[in-house]
């Protein structure tokens, strides 16, 4: 067995260990001085932000996260926290996991929040319980199952947001490196041993939809294909083959009819369903909270009394609330806090705190063209007045997506978050200046190239690719940007985004652009937004590629221009010729590469695309030189235009010059091949497949003639 | 005020777009279009085509033996034009003397020739039957990688004082990228055959590069991953700078440099310096924001006296927020640091290249394809003239043992300039990290507690507490008058102090 040593596992980076029992795990645990693995429940947002001093709202955050709320009541503010859906459970995982997780939650899974209830007091009364939930039957569990590329689901665990929340495994190398065990802030929910509590199938089903088991959004949905699903539960279970068949099956549970009615008896008086979903039979009334202190609070609780494991943190934190709650609470209070509880704050900052710290920073990829806006969640700060409410509710709902160049996915909470958009919209409020009228005719000519600010430069405008770097789509800000933020915004990108490569066009509120409706700022900015709005055109500068206007036409003499094209290479020179055949020599083999007939080229992608797609010819009739490893003697040295502009590639070989010149005909090309045979005796010349060679008659060594016809 | 109206086209003063309270301010340097996106074909106009119109997205400038400008375009093509320094834009005439080049990003004469960098080699552009077209397009330098990624760019030729051509590689990003293959992300020179030749390693976008007037060869490079803003740095055989991800070609036959350990990461930049030795600091940072983005191109000032007092200093452009700064350099121990100062912006376009005039004006290259700038226009030439008033500035920034010595353009106030508290100082440094840029961190104050005047009023000596080597030094000069009671026209500049002298 391994032993972790300290800092394997303190440091907020996976633990993998392959203990044989759940006792010897804790009992390694309980062994090493001064190592906490989260022996209490773990809540995020509570470790991160209350944990150091008692305070009402972080007791706050703990009553309604530790599920206190759900027998005691007395706060609905906050999202719901439940447990999960009960039914079907033994169908879906191991009963040998479940059998020892009863027996003492924290130890099989650390940090839970699910308190030991099951105290022991009575012997058989964890496979009762078991029993009893055996027969609460759910749909049965989709057999559909698919081969699993671990290493794909380890990339995916740590770009799509996995580790966001949970542990990221230490020997994952982020493109800037592993962080450092001290650069983690607060501790990851881990989960150990996943492989003894779900197969792949159930835990491939889990991920499709967490929100069906577990509906409050404490663990919401990325939304992944089938291949994703399958990946990721692979690699989590630690599958060692590709092979869906060779995965551990779930061992059939073993039904015991003797045992249910004991059990149901216990599940009511453990009071599960006050915070799972169960059946009306063992439905459990509030209990009246009457002291504030001992119970569960206290640090030993009586057999009987839900145990948590609280730390002394925690149970001030708790205290603290319970003795000095205001009601009604702010509606700012429960706005962040809800964020907390969610954990949201993982990943977005809001009025300067939360966002990822310097340890889970490394797991935010994106578009490097976009610095940290390209990689990174957007700020919320003033969310409420910065989206639509309308908008804000799809966001939520995962309907509206605006940042495809986040590797981190935002991800569904369920009915988590239906209180948000009214919520923040109350808390975000504030005098907004209101916009003048716009004008859409400006609006449209600010947007673009043509005069304006070039917004279009950057930002992606519906299906319309940005000319450079590929920013968000301006197409929908008039439905998802309230105006009066988007005014703020505009005058000062930088105070909501510090380090925004969003340049201001109306910095200190000034127009740069004084010559559209005479340098007014607000009416300007009010242009823009309407003309959006309006969802009337778009603006002006989108070269369009499909249009042909960047194609080159040949029309007097040869066109000559260099790019990137599908198998010449990097160094490809194209030469367009006005009878209609053209060529692309490999400038650094020093050989033609390719030959065409009709349409020359569209220089459209060479000239304006980012991603540099290897080109393809415009014509057709391609035909394609044999190719060979180049000739190592062969130099390129470049091109000389000859009284015609044809280009005469100019090759050194062995310290001889050959002279290689293509020409046009009708239907064909003609080639010259020319060197000093008194100092080269042999110079190998290839040809196409496709077209009909001829070696003109005139052809002598040293100065050999073809002609090239298309079949 | 920035005027830009068709009528006033041809004339645009100087003005300090970012700050308000400024405008208005009377500048003795004026911009002057020659060439911008309000020509009547843009390069983005649907009716623009190869040859039918000049985009002047400008990326390359020297000029050509018979004294016209030639111009490399981005789109591939090199233009001469005549009668730049003419003052009338519309007597500008336009010759196409070479087209089909892929993304040439620098131009520079050498005898009878235009020497262009393409992204996959340095070529030697020739007109060699006189009608004044080039027909010789010859390979003249080559050997490193060309992966076909977007920002595979190449900078440069330019030449230092012993006469060798040095060009930059960009690291590539995006698809195709292979940053592990030759040289992306080094500098080094051609040699006489062609060769690429390495000499200096840990660039990113190492955009513009010039040599100062003693002839050693300097470039400036871009904040980005593992680095935190704009450096300058000293272009040198064996010298590693900052970003780290085209290193693996130092395991290439040639390479002068060997790193003896691993690269040090997020750690605050001087620990990273002293933990790696073969690190070189920029000679110079450029402060985020403060003096703009995305450093593109730098000149040295060699106008004898035609653009101001700033003979010897260099000027560094920048893209995003479309203007110029200025840097003083000295010498400490052999070797270079100094100062940087605001000095110039209301530019059309997101500057690339900058050029002096034989008549002591600056030429202006600039194109805003791909990336946003605060200069609106697609593209652009201008040329800034000074009107021989001389401006009140900080003309140079010199270390001490003890702190700092300013020199001015002109006499101070002995009373504003004598007091310590018309100064205020603070140092910061940046986390060196792969990600993205970094903040200004450690920041700390640097009381200045004694200013004494020079008896000619031109030279004040700050005692500071408080130095650190490795540091970004800031100071804020705001409180200084000169003789005639006039503000200064910046009282901002940024020593970046690498070593303190012993004095």
């Amino acid at each position: 067995m391994n032993i972790p040593n300290v800092s394997d596992v303190v440091d907020g980076v996976r633990l993998r260990l392959r203990a044989s029992s759940v006792l010897t795990l804790a009992s390694l645990l309980i062994g090493l001085p001064g190592l906490v693995l989260h022996a209490e429940p773990l809540v995020p947002g509570f470790e991160r932000f209350h944990a150091a001093e008692p305070s009402v709202p972080g007791g706050r955050l703990l009553y309604n996260e530790l599920g206190c709320v759900n027998c005691h009541g007395g706060d609905d503010g906050l999202p719901k926290r439940r447990g999960p859906e009960l039914a079907g459970i033994t169908q879906r995982i191991q009963g040998d996991w479940l059998r020892a997780f009863l027996s003492d939650p924290a130890a099989v899974r650390a940090g839970t929040v699910m308190p030991h209830l099951l105290s022991g007091q009575k012997p058989g009364e964890v496979e009762s319980v078991l029993q009893y939930l055996a027969t609460l039957k759910s749909k049965p569990e989709p057999k559909t199952t698919r081969d699993v590329n671990v290493e794909r689901g380890r990339e995916l665990f740590h770009t799509v947001g996995c580790v966001a929340c949970h542990t990221p495994d230490k020997t994952f190398q982020p493109p800037e490196g592993a962080p450092k065990a001290s650069d983690f802030s607060y501790p990851s929910v881990p989960f150990p041993r996943l492989g003894e509590k779900y197969v792949l199938t159930s835990l491939a089903e889990f991920l499709r939809d967490p929100l069906r088991l577990r509906p409050d959004g404490r663990m919401p949905r990325i939304e992944m294909e089938e291949t994703d699903r399958f990946d990721l539960a692979g690699y989590l279970l630690e599958l060692s083959s590709s092979d869906p068949k060779a995965a551990p099956k779930l061992n059939p549970f073993v039904g015991d009819v003797s045992l249910v009615a004991s059990g149901k008896q216990t599940v009511a008086s453990a009071r599960c369903a006050s915070c799972h979903g169960l059946p009306e039979e063992v439905a459990v009334q509030p209990v009246p909270l009457r002291q504030m202190d001992g119970g569960c609070l206290a640090e030993a609780p009586t057999p009987g009394v839900p145990r948590y494991g609280l730390s002394g943190a925690q149970r001030s934190a708790l205290k603290h609330f319970l003795n000095s709650r205001e009601i009604p609470v702010a509606e700012a209070q429960t706005a962040r806090l809800s964020l907390e509880a969610l954990n949201c704050l993982a990943c977005h900052e809001r009025d300067g705190s939360g966002g990822p710290d310097a340890g889970r920073r490394a797991y935010f990829q994106g578009d490097h063209n976009l610095g940290d806006t390209g990689r990174y969640a957007p700020p919320l700060t003033g969310i409420g007045r910065k989206l639509q409410p309308e908008w804000f509710a799809k966001v939520l709902s995962g309907e509206a997506r605006v940042r495809p160049y986040l590797h981190t996915k935002m991800p569904v909470y369920g009915g988590a978050t239906d209180a948000m958009p009214t919520l923040f919209g109350r808390v975000d409020a504030k005098a907004e200046p209101t916009l003048p009228g716009g004008d859409d005719t400006a609006g449209r000519k600010l947007l673009g190239t043509q005069g304006g600010v070039n917004c279009i430069t950057c930002h992606r405008w519906g299906a319309h690719a940005s000319l450079g770097i590929q920013a968000l789509d301006l197409s929908n800000i008039g439905q998802r940007l309230q105006p009066g933020w988007f005014r703020e915004y505009l005058i000062n990108p930088a105070g909501y985004r510090p380090g925004t490569l969003m340049p201001s066009f109306w910095p200190g509120g000034h127009a740069a652009n004084q010559e559209i409706l005479g340098g007014d700022t607000d009416r300007q900015i009010a242009s823009i937004y309407s003309f959006a709005k309006s969802a009337n055109g778009e603006p002006e500068g989108f070269p369009s590629a499909a249009s042909g206007e960047f194609e080159l036409l040949p029309k007097t003499h040869p066109v000559v221009l260099r790019t990137f094209m599908e198998k010449v290479g990097t160094h490809a020179i194209l030469v367009g010729f006005p009878q209609g055949s053209h060529l692309a020599y490999d400038g650094k083999a020093g050989r033609p590469s390719l030959a065409w007939q009709g349409k020359f080229f569209d220089a459209y992608t060479t000239w304006f695309s980012r991603f540099a797609p290897f080109e393809k010819p415009l014509g057709q009739h391609v035909v394609v030189w044999p190719q060979a490893a180049p000739e190592p003697g062969v130099r390129f040295e470049g091109y000389r235009l000859d009284e015609k502009r044809v280009p005469v590639f100019l090759l050194n070989v062995g310290g001889v010059r050959v002279s290689d010149r293509f020409e046009a005909v009708e239907g064909g090309l003609v080639r010259s091949v020319v060197w000093d045979p008194a100092r080269l005796k042999n110079f190998s010349i290839t040809h196409p497949d496709g077209v009909a060679v001829t070696e003109h008659p005139d052809s002598t060594p040293g100065a050999r003639r073809f002609n090239y016809s298309w079949k | 005020m920035k005027h830009l109206t068709p009528n006033m086209k041809a004339s645009l003063t100087v003005c300090f777009l970012l700050g308000a309270a400024t405008f208005g301010a009377a500048s003795p340097y004026e911009i002057r279009d020659i060439l911008t996106a309000n020509s009547p074909v843009a390069s983005r106009s649907k009716e623009w085509k190869p040859g039918a119109g000049i985009s002047m997205e400008a990326s390359g400038m020297d000029w050509t033996a018979d004294g016209r400008l030639g111009v490399a375009v981005r789109k591939g093509e090199v233009w001469l034009l005549d009668g730049v320094l003419s003052g009338a834009a519309d007597k500008v005439t336009y010759k196409l003397f070479a087209s089909g080049l892929h993304e040439p990003l620098g131009l520079l004469r050498d005898g009878d020739s235009l020497l262009v960098t393409q992204r996959t080699e340095m070529t030697r552009l020739r007109d060699t039957n006189g009608d004044g077209e080039a027909d010789e397009y010859l390979t003249a330098g080559n050997g490193w990688n060309v992966s076909g990624a977007y920002h595979g760019y190449v900078y440069g030729p330019k030449r230092d004082g012993r006469g060798n051509l040095w060009v930059t590689l960009n690291l590539d990003m995006g698809d195709h990228s292979d940053n592990k293959a030759a040289w992306r992300g080094w500098g080094g020179i051609v040699t006489p055959a062609g060769e690429f030749k390495p000499m200096a390693a840990g660039m990113r976008s190492p955009c513009g590069l010039g040599s100062n007037l003693a002839g050693d060869m300097f470039c400036v490079d871009q904040q980005g991953t593992w680095i935190a803003t704009t450096p300058i740095y000293h272009l040198r055989e064996g010298a590693f700078f900052l970003n780290p991800e085209g290193i693996a070609s130092q395991n290439l036959p040639g390479s002068p440099v060997k790193l003896s350990g691993k690269v040090p990461e997020k750690v605050p930049y001087p620990e990273a310096v002293r933990a790696l030795p073969e690190m070189c600091p920029p000679a110079v940072w450029l402060p985020y924001n403060k003096l703009g983005r995305s450093g593109t191109d730098l000149v040295v000032c060699d106008a004898q006296g035609k653009f101001g007092p700033f003979d010897g200093q260099m000027f560094v452009a920048e893209f995003t927020d479309s203007k110029v700064s200025r840097v003083f350099m000295e010498k400490v121990d052999g070797e270079y640091q100094g100062a940087a100062f605001p000095f110039l912006s209301g530019f059309a376009s997101g500057i690339v290249r900058l050029l002096f005039g034989p008549d002591g004006s600056l030429l202006v290259g600039m194109s805003n394809r791909g990336w946003s700038s605060l200069g609106t226009k697609s593209y652009g030439l201008q040329r800034v003239v000074w009107n021989g008033s001389t401006p009140f500035a900080i003309r140079e920034m010199r270390a001490h043992a003890d702190g700092f010595e300013l020199v001015f353009t002109q006499p101070v106030d002995r009373a504003t300039a004598g007091d310590a508290g018309s100064y205020s100082m603070k140092s910061y440094t940046h986390l060196y990290s792969g990600a993205y840029g970094s903040e200004e961190i450690q920041t700390e104050p640097n009381p200045v507690t004694r200013a004494t005047v020079s008896p000619d009023g031109l030279r004040v000596r700050l005692k500071v507490d408080n130095l650190r080597a490795l540091y970004v030094h800031e100071l804020r000069a705001e409180g200084v008058k000169s003789l005639q009671e006039g503000k200064l026209d910046y009282p901002d500049a940024y020593y970046t102090l690498n070593r303190i002298p012993k004095d």
